[in-house]
């Protein structure tokens, strides 16, 4: 009977977490779909009132269009920045470990840190980028304050923030392809570029995939950025669809209407994420 | 079948646990003393602290006050909301934002004041008619004390003003745009502006708004609401002039566009010459300012055509029991000494504040302060003008559409005054129909 009851004290610790931390919220969030509850107040049942709600909200239409935009810009950065400075640290460089470690240094640095600092860059009249552009004869750029280019901002900081994670993820990529792909193309007398289209690209296929779910999936939950540097704007083109969940739970307190949007936009990443899963499967 | 119950056991222990961990927070246990959360500021600690002890030490056969700052957290507000739903609230809170209280009154967790002995006498002594219908609930009871404010008014550099010409800083939006016109400069050549004359924070925040547009709509509409009834009634002729004034300044760049405050002090640095502050900027000002740096307090600006008082938003700050108090009549008691004239004093002396009662600026010993004290009594005189918030529950969100409005028209133009304010005036009136 002892050796009965061991295995189940022994995970009984990830079961009160799981059910403290995962299975009650999830439940909770989920009933509260369908109340109007605003903390302090008793929760009151208005049935499918949030979902009609979601359905009418232009606004969370513009943060989820907004999301997908700060993907499209910031997946095909990341990858090509990515491989390109993993390729040159794959070669023998001068400094190879402290360019390395420099690359990796913003992954361990918090984002609100990150973010911070890049406020300082994009300033449109003291910011650094804009006094360097006009040192060498530019015009300024509204990198914060114009609404067309606020996102594409956002992209940059992330891309810098996170690039070194997937610098190391090519790396790995790279030193797996055999050398001696590259030693019959050198004999053929193909070029650098054609080596790099022809083996190394067709090679790391995977990292790549790898590179894009990961960015994809990270991308989807962008909030710090834009919470601490444009707090959405201007006229809410930096709104992603985490921050309008999160307006709408701790600055309004419509809990019942940010669960709402937070399990449609989770339904969204699923599919986004079993779409490109299928996509790779089919690939490989 | 013993494992069966076995295993329903050890798979129930998680449950029970979780029950337990939930039912920590409901602190209604039975608690020997009055406690009591002040604001976590510094003076507002010494103020707290040095009223307690008086009160302990005089009424020993009392339940004594416990008193201690409102814990850590992003802000106080979510503090209280976080006790509130965790039923641990103090029995007395300090510094509650008046526009919080309406939400926390129909939620039932506030003590009605005017239920108490001796409050409805007290009440007319201390404020005049108009606060007290500021105060009032939507279902006629008074769940807060009136007690401090922090007038928002024009901060100026005097030099500066001195410097373009001007014998004195500008009232009305013809003079704010002439000095405008006066200092706004491109100083280093590069073809930008890099000197404006007034500076207020671009970000869309709800609150932010209660820097720029909200005073000035209340000074050039003499303190008229926002809403009334549960309508919106801020689509009139004064916002409509406080958006033209607004926009035209960043139309010609006499306000600048990008966020500043992330910077050093651009007032004290002189890369502007005026803000729209309240009177915490003394104490700042004081000590950081540099040499021979000269600064005052003056009304917010008004239209061309304005006569009349010029109010502006108070930013008060007031004292309610919460209903977990066990006795909400002693803790009224306490909080009478809190707001005599001797507190009143204390408190002001303390904090730079100005308590919100009537005759401020003429009653002893308030009058012998603001004289030693020549910057504070700009504020004092401006305490006459003042208004609180609107009674509602959804105040934030109605700031907060206005707010988008406000960026939509103010800051880049791409909505008319009268687009703007018709648009905001729709999702106001939609939100009071959810």
């Amino acid at each position: 009977m002892k050796k009965g009851l061991t295995p189940y004290l022994l995970v009984s610790p990830y079961l009160l977490h799981f059910f403290v931390f995962i299975a009650f919220p999830v439940v909770f969030s989920v009933v509260l779909t369908f109340h109007k509850w605003n903390i302090i107040a008793p929760m009151e049942y208005t049935g499918l009132n949030n979902y009609i709600r979601l359905f009418q909200d232009k606004l969370f239409l513009k943060s989820i269009l907004n999301t997908l935009i700060f993907l499209l810009i910031h997946i095909p950065l990341q990858i090509v920045v990515a491989l390109f400075l993993a390729e040159i640290l794959n070669q023998k460089i001068k400094l190879r470990g402290f360019f390395r470690a420099a690359f990796f240094l913003p992954v361990v640095v918090s984002g609100v840190v990150v973010t911070i600092l890049w406020e300082q860059l994009f300033g449109f009249d003291t910011g650094l980028l804009n006094r360097l552009l006009v040192t060498i004869g530019f015009g300024k750029v509204g990198w914060l304050v114009d609404p067309k280019v606020a996102m594409s901002s956002i992209a940059i900081m992330a891309t810098w923030k996170n690039v070194g994670l997937y610098i190391v993820l090519f790396l790995v990529g790279l030193q797996t392809v055999p050398k001696h792909y590259y030693e019959a193309a050198d004999l053929e007398g193909a070029t650098h570029w054609q080596k790099f289209f022809k083996i190394t690209l067709p090679m790391i296929n995977p990292t790549i995939f790898l590179v894009v779910i990961l960015s994809t999936i990270g991308g989807f939950s962008l909030f710090i950025e834009p919470y601490i540097l444009t707090g959405g704007g201007p006229l809410n083109s930096t709104l992603s669809a985490v921050l309008y969940i999160y307006k709408q739970g701790f600055f309004y307190y419509h809990m019942g209407y940010s669960a709402t949007l937070g399990l449609f936009f989770a339904v969204i990443i699923l599919a986004v994420v079993v779409i490109q899963r299928k996509f790779i499967e089919g690939d490989s | 079948m013993l494992i069966q119950k076995n295993k329903i056991f050890f798979l129930s222990i998680p449950l029970i646990l979780s029950w337990i961990f939930f039912s920590c927070g409901d602190g209604n246990g039975a608690r020997e003393e009055i406690l009591y959360w002040s604001s976590n500021n510094t003076q507002e600690i010494e103020f707290a602290d040095h009223l307690v002890k008086q009160w302990n030490e005089l009424n020993p056969e009392l339940t004594p006050i416990r008193f201690q700052p409102v814990p850590e957290g992003r802000s106080s507000e979510e503090i209280i909301l976080a006790a509130v739903v965790g039923k641990t609230t103090p029995d007395i809170y300090s510094n509650i934002w008046q526009g919080d209280v309406e939400a926390y009154a129909q939620a039932g967790v506030l003590i009605p004041f005017d239920t108490l002995k001796g409050f409805n006498e007290f009440i007319y002594e201390r404020c005049d008619s108009a606060v007290i219908e500021e105060i009032r609930s939507q279902d006629g009871h008074i769940y807060q004390i009136p007690w401090k404010i922090n007038p928002i008014m024009l901060i100026y550099n005097k030099n500066i003003i001195k410097e373009i010409g001007l014998g004195k800083p500008p009232r009305t939006y013809k003079e704010f745009f002439n000095a405008c016109e006066l200092y706004t400069k491109d100083t280093n050549g590069d073809g930008y502006v890099d000197q404006w004359f007034g500076y207020s924070e671009v970000l869309v925040t709800w609150w932010q708004r209660f820097f720029d547009f909200y005073p000035l709509y209340l000074a050039a509409s003499g303190g008229a609401p926002l809403i009334k009834d549960n309508k919106a009634v801020f689509n009139n002729k004064y916002a409509l002039q406080v958006l033209y004034f607004l926009r035209t300044l960043y139309e010609k760049k006499y306000f600048a566009q990008e966020r500043l405050s992330a910077k050093i002090d651009v007032f004290l640095s002189e890369v502007i010459a005026t803000r729209f502050v309240g009177p915490w900027e003394i104490i700042h000002a004081e000590k950081f300012k540099p040499k021979g740096f000269e600064y005052d307090y003056t009304t917010i600006p008004v239209p061309d055509d304005f006569s009349g008082p010029v109010y502006t938003y108070g930013d008060p700050k007031n004292i309610v029991i919460f209903n977990t108090c066990k006795d909400p009549q002693l803790a009224w008691g306490f909080i009478r000494t809190m707001i005599t004239k001797e507190s009143d004093l204390k408190l002001l002396e303390l904090t730079n504040q100005v308590p919100r009662r009537k005759n401020i600026d003429i009653e002893s010993p308030f009058v012998e302060y603001f004289e030693a004290n020549p910057k504070m009594g700009a504020f004092a005189k401006q305490s006459k003008f003042v208004r609180g918030t609107d009674t509602s529950p959804v105040l934030k969100e109605i700031f907060d559409i206005i707010s988008q409005e406000y960026e939509a028209c103010v800051i880049f133009s791409v909505k008319s005054p009268e687009e703007a304010l018709r648009d905001a005036e729709n999702a106001v009136n939609l939100l009071f129909l959810k």
